[in-house]
């Protein structure tokens, strides 16, 4: 249809005569419907770009000519609502009651048609009336949406136009039918909403009580809906003009039936259930049923668990399957290589700098980065189950378990957050009123296995158990989950009393892997280590190799085998020598160090298999699983203890974590020994 | 529709924004629209996990910061006291759908 266009505003303006009044049309929408497309195609160049008074949301008006009438377009700013929680929905619904344009023109997601609709069951109790372009439906067509929009033009009763308005379809039927309804009015009364049946009384009541105060140009129903409904800005202007007897009256309704806002929003529900029944056949084998499908086996409370133990023995199993050659060519070829040019470089200078850099730096540093293939490896499959949508999946199944064995109440809801990092799981607590509860869940937090702790966890299994890695890590891995669970029910029985709470998570959608992004973000993870290899595991491999040298050059005598022979009683429980639990002490500043400080400690410079051996030669499998099981419970990173002390405010709940974690990690390892001593 | 939301919720038990929209016969778009309704009413708490902006600098040496937890990003919605105690008022005959 032929649009010739005006040179601007405010020409436009003055060439029209009183006998051709022009007509105001609103457009309006909720974001990213396509509103935009369809004022740019209407308006052309004709557009004026400017503030909404007193706000910093973009106005935008335009005009057109059409079968020789002015029309003067408002584009509305995007809103999803009009409850007037934020500026556009307030300066959406204010242009319409305030300014009371001749017709308000709703553009909707033909493919998001019921979230669509919400705004629509809005609009209709404003005193205007309305037109809806049903844009998008190539895209709903796609998704196997069949929305039917005559039926849905005869269930609401207002003209529905439908387009393609990327295509410039429907977008010209839709003014003529926005210009035929200003110009002629509704044809018919539209099918509104209503508030619940339960409380029309009280609403007509409410009208009633208010009537003879609603200051114009505002519609008492729709006041004495917002009224119930709490709105706050509407409140405040009915309590400015009612009389204060009358308000009085009306805040004792208000109080009375101060969940009514469910009533109001469920009668808008159940007119959107009604309109999209008679409008929509639902998608036969769509994206979002066929996630549902997947997700009805992965987040199965039992198959869902099955699955999840499978995906990590696979994963270890993969890690090790190909990261243990590569790491083992690494230790050769490379460090082993490296230590054995630094010994004929450095051979001609003090015995002081080959130590230092041979037993100290490549000690500690170097033994730890012949491990970067494994982390690698493990780095790259963690990343593949993110991008395709599973660790949400995994984090929601292990909940799921908890929950299954008695952890639900909301103080354990923030320690599922932590599933992968502790840090969001105790700034999670802010969610617990009681500060009790609050501060058990701090304190329990660090019990939830985050992925550093598990790629430690991966390098120290293979040190100790290099033909049994896979299988020991993945045994390990549920480890303080189930100290978590036993600590958990405990307190949870005895001292929070917790009922159940539900929550509702959002999941990502499956798709295919991105290699790209998971490229970058196995590449960002190693970058990241290697950051760390270069500042925190260096600088504590040389004070650990400083300690060991210090002051008598033998490590027996040394400052640190002083430090060992007071840890001795405690490592013996453990079936542990001192070196190792200085290890473990050494991992409290990052968890990585505690297989560099080993590497330092047992003196074996160039070469991580030589550490395995000679760790395999001190240590029985009780004593490394329970050297394993101490490190996995042992406190958590620097990070970690940053935020309970942020969180708590105070560095005493810091040093109570420490030590309850020092003395569950100490329980766990002498346990492990002493058990693993019946079996292995 | 949303009063069966509000017992669902009650349940104790978690839920899916995708299992719970199939419970109630709606899309999740919508689910989540009535979600923002009740969070707005303080029937409802929403929970984004966001661990690196809101840790600051705390996770910078973390070698799986990037991870961030499983659930980054995520939203999580619970009831509040408030809505505990709206889901335990609602009329039955009115919970079950229609």
């Amino acid at each position: 249809m032929p649009t010739s266009q005006v040179a601007s505003t405010s020409l436009a303006a003055g060439a029209v005569s009183s006998a051709t009044r022009s007509i105001t049309i609103a457009l309006t929408g909720q974001p990213n419907v396509g509103k935009s497309t369809v004022f740019n195609m209407l308006t052309g160049l004709n557009q004026h770009v400017g503030n909404w008074p007193g706000k910093t949301v973009e106005r935008r008006e335009g005009t057109l000519e059409h079968h020789g009438r002015l029309v003067h377009i408002v584009d509305l700013p995007g809103a999803y609502c009009l409850t007037a929680a934020s500026p556009e929905e307030t300066i959406t619904r204010d242009y319409v009651i305030r300014e009371r344009p001749d017709v308000v023109m709703a553009v909707i997601n033909a493919a998001s048609l019921e979230r669509n609709l919400y705004l629509v069951a809005e609009l209709l109790a404003l005193p205007v009336p309305l037109v809806l372009g049903l844009n998008m439906m190539d895209v709903a067509k796609q998704e196997g949406l069949d929305v039917e929009p005559a039926v849905l033009e005869a269930a609401i009763g207002i003209p529905v136009i439908p387009m393609v308005a990327a295509r410039g379809e429907g977008v010209h039927e839709l003014l003529d039918a926005a210009l035929k309804v200003a110009q002629e009015g509704p044809a018919r009364e539209p099918n509104r909403p209503e508030i619940r049946p339960d409380h029309r009384q009280v609403l007509a009541h409410l009208q009633e009580l208010i009537a003879p105060f609603v200051p114009a140009p505002y519609p008492q129903d729709w006041v004495a809906l917002k009224l119930l409904e709490g709105d706050a800005e509407i409140t405040a202007l009915m309590r400015e003009h009612l009389p204060p007897e009358v308000w009085e009256q009306v805040h004792d309704v208000l109080h009375e039936h101060e969940d009514a806002i469910i009533a109001v929003a469920s009668g808008r529900y159940d007119w959107i259930r009604r309109m999209t029944r008679a409008a929509v056949k639902r998608p036969r084998a769509g994206r979002i049923t066929r996630t549902q499908r997947i997700d009805s086996v992965v987040t199965h409370p039992f198959l869902g668990l099955l699955l999840l133990a499978a995906v990590l023995a696979g994963i270890f199993g993969l890690t090790y399957a190909l990261g243990g050659p590569m790491q083992r060519w690494v230790d050769e070829h490379v460090v082993h290589a490296l230590a054995s040019w630094l010994s004929v470089a450095l051979a001609g200078g003090p015995a002081w700098l080959s130590g230092l850099v041979i037993d100290g730096i490549l000690g500690g540093v170097g033994t730890m980065l012949t491990f970067l293939p494994i982390l690698a490896i493990f780095f790259a499959s963690m990343a593949f189950l993110e991008d395709v949508g599973y660790m949400a999946r995994a984090a929601y199944v292990m909940d799921r378990f908890m929950h299954a064995i008695g952890l639900h109440g909301k103080s354990f809801m923030p320690l599922f957050l932590g599933f992968g990092c502790n840090v969001p799981a105790i700034m999670g607590s802010r969610i617990i009123e009681s500060p009790r509860a609050r501060l058990i869940t701090i304190l329990l937090a660090p019990l939830v296995p985050c992925a550093a702790r598990l790629a430690v966890l991966t390098t120290l299994a293979q040190v100790f158990f290099p033909e049994h890695a896979a299988i020991v890590t993945w045994l390990l891995t549920g480890l303080p989950l189930v100290v978590l669970a036993l600590l958990g029910v405990v307190t949870n029985k005895l001292l929070l009393g917790g009922e159940p709470t539900a929550f509702i998570m959002e999941m990502p959608l499956y798709h295919q892997p991105h290699w790209g992004t998971i490229g970058i973000a196995v590449w960002q993870r190693i970058l990241s280590f290697l950051r760390k290899a270069g500042t925190v595991i260096l600088s504590v491999s040389m004070i650990v190799w400083l300690l060991t040298v210090l002051p008598t050059g033998e490590i027996e005598t040394s400052y640190m085998g002083r430090i060992g022979l007071w840890l001795e009683p405690v490592g013996r429980l453990m079936g542990l020598g001192w070196k190792p639990l200085v290890a473990i002490l050494t991992s409290f500043v990052a968890k990585e160090n505690a297989l560099a400080t080993l590497g330092v400690l047992y003196n074996v410079g160039e070469s991580a298999g030589a550490l395995g051996q000679a760790l395999q030669a001190e240590l029985s499998p009780a004593s490394g699983l329970a050297f394993l099981v101490a490190e996995m419970l042992f406190i958590p990173c620097v990070s970690t203890l940053a935020v309970i002390k942020q969180e708590t405010g105070s560095w005493k709940w810091v040093g109570v974590n420490v030590a309850m974690l020092t003395a569950i990690s100490l329980v766990g390892g002498i346990a492990a020994y002493h058990l693993a001593s019946m079996v292995l | 529709m949303i009063e069966e939301l509000l017992s669902l919720l009650a349940t104790g038990r978690p839920h899916t924004l995708g299992s719970l929209a199939e419970t109630l016969g709606v899309s999740a778009d919508l689910l989540a629209q009535m979600l923002a309704d009740l969070e707005r009413a303080g029937y409802v708490s929403v929970v984004e996990v966001q661990c690196g902006g809101q840790a600051g600098g705390y996770c910078a040496g973390c070698p799986s910061a990037g991870l961030c937890g499983l659930l980054q990003g995520k939203r999580l919605w619970t009831l509040t006291e408030r809505g505990r105690r709206a889901a335990g008022e609602q009329p039955t005959s009115l919970t079950k759908g229609s």
